[in-house]
This record gives C-alpha cells, structure tokens and sequence, in this order.
C-alpha cells in the first residue's frame, strides 16, 4: 500500500465561515488540514496552536534524529519499556540498558515524531518480537485463506468501510477501503471471538496512517487486543469495556471525589462519553495529533495512560464542572474539551504531572473488585430483554 | 427524563435501533439539517441538542444517538435510563432491521417507565424500490404497542422534523404542565430510582 507520502506535510491554509469543527462556536474559522490529511475547520485561535504544534514537531524530529545519528539507528528497540514497573526485570538490566530506557520512556511522554512512529511504536509495544515468533508469511497467509469467506463480522466490515473517517481522502479511497478490510477481515479470523466489533474500524485506519503499512497496522492491532488493552474489551456484550468504564469511576471518585460527588448529583453517569474514549482509544474525541501523542504513551507505558487522559479531560475543567447544574451542560464542558485539544502537551502535562500516582496493581486491583457487579449487571439486563413481555405497565413502584 | 420551567422543557430522547438504520443520520438532519451517503458509525452514543417551540412552549432535546451493533446493546440501559422519549429506528429495505426494532420496543417496554413517549420510525423511505417492510407492517405493530409511527427518511428529509415534533408535543401531555417553575416532577409514576434526585434548572 502507498500512502500519500505529501499528505501528511500538507496544512492547507484557507479562510472561511461557518460550520464544521466546533460548530457551535461563533466566529471567523479557518480550514486546515492536519498532519494526516484530516480537514477541519478550527477557529482562528485553535489553528494559532495547531502551527505552533506543527513547528514543535518539527523539533522533535531534529532531536530524535540528532539521537539517532549518535546512538545508531533502533536505540530505542531495547527493552520494552513498560517492563519499567517490573522490579525483577529492571535488576536484571544493566546501567546502562536502563538509563537509555528511562531516556526513551522521557522522550516518549514528549512525543514521538511522525516520521519516527512507525518503527518506534512497533519497538516499544513489543510488537517485533510478538511477530518474530510466526513465520513471515503468517499475514499473507490469513489473509489469503480468508479472502472469500463471508461471515457475520466481514458482512458489518463491509457495512462499516465506508463509514470509517468518511472524509479522509485515502481512507475514502478504493485503495483505503480495501488495506482497511484486509486487516479488520484477517483479525476477525486471528481471534473470532472478537471478531469485528465497531471501533475497531477506527483504531485500524489511524494505525494504518501512521504506519502506513497493511501488515504493521494489523501487528499492532493484534498487539492493542492481546496485550495492551485489557481482554475482552470489544468481545460479547463488551465485558472488558464494562468493567474499565467502572474502574474509571472508581479512580475518578478516589483523585476527585467533589467533582465526582457533583457529577452524580447531577446525574452525569461519566460513561455515557468516556465508553467511546475507551472503544476508540480516543480516535473518535480528541484531534489526530492529540491522539497520536496518547498512542505513543499507550504503547510505551500500558494502558494506565487511557485512565490517566481520561482523568485529565475532567480535571482540566474541574471547576467549570463543578459549576455546572445540569447533565447536557456538562457533558457540553467535556465534549468541547475533547474536541479542542489540539495542544498535545497541556494535555499530557496534567495527565502526567497532576494526577499522583496510579499503578497498573490499582487497576487490576479495582477491575477484580468490579468484575462480580458487572456479570450482575449483564446478566440482569438479559434476563429482563429474553423474560416473557409483559404489558405496558399503567403504574410503577418507586 | 424531562424537566420544566414554566413554560420550557428539558426531554431526554434516546435514538435506538439496527447498526445502519439511519439513527446518525436521523438526528443529524434534526440538529443541522445535514445529510452525508456516508456517516460514521457511531461507538458507545453520541450526544446532540436541539431546541424546538410547540404550542408556546420550547423543548430542548437532548439526544443520545446509540450505537447498533448487537455487542453495544449491553450499554443500551445507560442511554435509555430516565429518558423522556425514544425513537426506536429501523431501515424499511432491512427485514432484519425491523426484528430488532420489534426487540428494542419490548425490551424498551419491560424497563419500567410508564410515561415513556416512544416512536417507531421505518427510515429510508425513499429507498421504496428495495423496500423490504411494508408501511402497514410498522403501522400494525405500533398500533398494537401504542406507538407512534412514521416513515421518514433521512436523505430526503421526509418526516424528520414532524417525527422530532410530534414527541415534542407529546412530551408536555405525559407530564402535569402546571407544575412550578424550578420544581422536580416525582409525583408521576416512573421506574427510574433516580427520579427524585432530579434536579432542574431550565
Ligand atoms: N437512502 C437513505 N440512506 C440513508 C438514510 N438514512 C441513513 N442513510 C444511510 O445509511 C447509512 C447508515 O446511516 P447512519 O445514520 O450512520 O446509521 P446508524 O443507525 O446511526 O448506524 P450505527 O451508528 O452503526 O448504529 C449511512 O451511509 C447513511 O447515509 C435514508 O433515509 N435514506
Ligand atoms: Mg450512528
């Protein structure tokens, strides 16, 4: 597959009015394009942040390549970085194995340029390793092997390729819906117990920008699904999605327990947006640039950082929140937030610097504790749809 | 759920059915009057406002679009829970579309609030060449579940305002108008637990 080497270059600079991104703002809008050819439509101010992240960016590749250049090419492949937390492990690395780790894991927080990702991301997330152990051919051979098969998951692709970023131009392309089927089509095979499941599409055509490579993009799919994120996340009834939309309450509760306690008195049940956030790995919320910075941690650092960007959307506009007397207007706050992240670094800043600690023990800790409520609560709702209808009912206790 | 000012309504509307049945898109005509051959699929819900004036009084929508795949289902009480009104959707050139439907209306029913404005919409009404669920198939069932029906069609615009209108003037007859401005609505019958927590601002 070739993806449009310019694109990615392109900011297309051009002045307009009217709707687009952020429609509900007033004002002047500029259309731009973003680092991976997305078209939006931003206010004066936001395409302000949006060159001035284009020029940092810029500068991160100068240092990485400066890295590079006296380090030697794939400095960054050794040691999976998220093994840090492994006590045992990092006794076991040398010096200075471990001080090139902790560099990387800093350079990582600070984003990683676009031209770098491709091999980076791969490196860190363990992804060439995973692949060493099948033999070369494992992608072409599934994906031959699959080609003529039609079932549940390939028909709801099929439905689903079209609707996937529909205003990307490569995406939209012939070509973009064909790479994109191909490897939703060959991971439905990989694990059918997954099979497809919406959301998917989103992550597979981001990876598939930034790498632009059919078979990187499906490795590194397979990596987010079988190590990254937590199992069964998309599978039946999304079991894994329940139980981190739980633990997500759970740790907004514990690091901001007024703003939690004045979002439940308003009603404001925090899944109704974060489930999205959590499905698309904020593909769907946050600018690409944004997201692509998220991912690098992700990668790097497990899926902790899902938690830790999440936490950090609310704690930005914890006091406009805590203002807030009713559900549509806060769950406006947050949208808006989301939407208009196009600063990567404020961002990452709070969900880094501003949150205290979070370990991957605490999480695993709080999905064991959710794990019965969330069997309850599945298995009530079944119980209640598959139970003999009854009639409408003309009065309902309290 | 709805709440009132004097004369303002705050109306929580859920939009359910079959993954591709034109929820996205039925909404998205509603709020801005758009309509694309190709919408995103929608992950977990999206969320829309808009405001309409019936008969002097103004409703603001406030909309959960869901997501349809059949693994999104298990989210679906987190949307509909205290809702005002549901549109429950489906695509008149899928039979399949229209079984799952018939699935959200009773599970729709079962969820216990009795004043529940509930509407079956058969979109893609311009699509007759391919129709596939005749009008009075949707008709007939409505009927027998005392809902509202209409076909509409997102592409052509066809019904979609008088659909989103008809729930607005629906809205204000489940709930006692006359109550004050400020003042939550717990006196009528409603299975939502939440209900007395409730608290309005319109
Ligand atoms: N011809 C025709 N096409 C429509 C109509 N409404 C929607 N569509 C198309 O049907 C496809 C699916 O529409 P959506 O609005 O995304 O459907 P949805 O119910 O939101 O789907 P999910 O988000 O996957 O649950 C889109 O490509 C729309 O363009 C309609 O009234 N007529
Ligand atoms: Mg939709």
């Amino acid at each position: 597959m070739a993806l449009d080497e310019s694109s990615k270059l392109g900011w297309v600079l051009r002045h307009g009015t009217g709707k687009g991104y952020g429609w509900f703002r007033k004002g002047a809008k500029t259309k731009l394009r973003d680092l991976y050819s997305f078209s939006l439509e931003v206010s004066e101010e936001d395409a302000a942040v949006l060159n001035d992240l284009k020029e940092r960016v810029k500068e991160t590749a100068r240092v990485w390549r400066a890295i590079e250049e006296s380090k030697g090419a794939c400095w960054y492949s050794q040691p999976e970085i998220s093994s840090l937390s492994d006590s045992s492990l990092v006794s076991s690395l040398s010096v200075a194995t471990l001080a090139n780790a902790m560099h990387l894991k800093k350079l990582i927080r600070k984003g990683i340029p676009p031209s770098f990702r491709p091999r980076v991301w791969m490196a860190v997330s363990g992804t060439v390793t995973q692949r060493s152990t099948v033999p070369d051919s494992y992608y072409s051979d599934l994906t031959e092997a699959v080609k003529d098969k039609v079932t549940a998951a390939t028909r709801q692709i099929d439905h689903d390729l079209a609707r996937t970023f529909p205003t990307h131009p490569w995406l939209n392309s012939p070509e973009g819906h064909r790479t994109l089927r191909q490897i939703l089509v060959a991971y439905s095979f990989r694990d059918s117990r997954v099979g497809y499941c919406q959301g998917m599409n989103y992550v597979a055509a981001l990876l598939l920008l930034v790498l632009k490579s059919e078979e990187d993009a499906f490795w590194m799919l397979a990596a987010l699904l079988e190590r990254v994120l937590y199992s069964d996340i998309y599978s039946e009834n999304l079991y894994g999605c329940h139980i981190e939309q739980r633990v997500f309450k759970d740790l907004l509760m514990k690091k901001f327990p007024r703003l939690a306690a004045h979002l439940d008195l308003i009603q404001f049940d925090v899944s109704l947006i974060t489930t999205e956030w959590f499905l698309c790995l904020f593909a769907k919320s946050l600018p690409t640039e944004t997201t692509m910075r998220v991912w690098d941690v992700l990668f790097s650092e497990g899926v902790k950082v899902l938690f830790r960007v999440a936490l950090a959307i609310f704690k930005m506009k914890e006091a406009e929140l805590l203002s807030t007397k009713h559900v549509g207007e806060a769950i406006s706050i947050v949208q808006d937030t989301t939407n208009r992240a196009y600063d990567p670094d404020i961002l990452l800043k709070v969900a880094f610097e501003d949150l205290g600690a979070m370990t991957m023990y605490i999480i695993s800790e709080h999905r064991k504790k959710q794990q019965p409520a969330v069997v309850a609560e599945l298995e009530e709702r079944l119980q209640r749809v598959n139970s003999p209808r009854s009639n409408r009912p003309t009065q309902v206790l309290l | 759920m709805a709440t009132t000012g004097t004369n303002h309504l705050q109306a929580k509307l859920v939009l359910l059915g079959d993954m591709g049945a034109g929820k996205s898109s039925l909404v998205l005509r509603f709020v801005k009057g758009q309509f694309f051959e190709y919408q995103e699929s929608t992950i977990g819900a999206a969320f829309l406002t808009q405001t309409v004036a019936v008969n002097d009084a103004t409703v603001k929508f406030e909309i959960w679009d869901t997501a349809g795949q059949e693994r999104y289902h298990s989210l679906a009480p987190m949307y509909y829970r205290g809702a005002a009104a549901a549109i429950i959707v489906y695509d008149i050139s899928n039979l399949d579309s229209f079984a799952r439907a018939k699935k959200w209306v009773q599970e729709l029913l079962q969820q216990g609030n009795a004043n529940l404005v509930m509407a079956l919409a058969g979109n893609k009404a311009d699509l007759s060449s391919k129709r596939k669920v005749e009008t009075e198939e949707g008709k007939a069932y409505a009927d027998e579940n005392q809902l509202f029906f209409m076909e509409t069609s997102a592409k052509t615009a066809q019904n979609v305002n008088e659909l989103f209108y008809e729930i607005a003037r629906k809205l204000p007859k489940a709930q006692p108008a006359q109550q004050p401005a400020g003042m939550v609505l717990t006196d009528r019958p409603t299975g939502d637990r939440f209900a007395i927590k409730s608290t309005c601002c319109a």
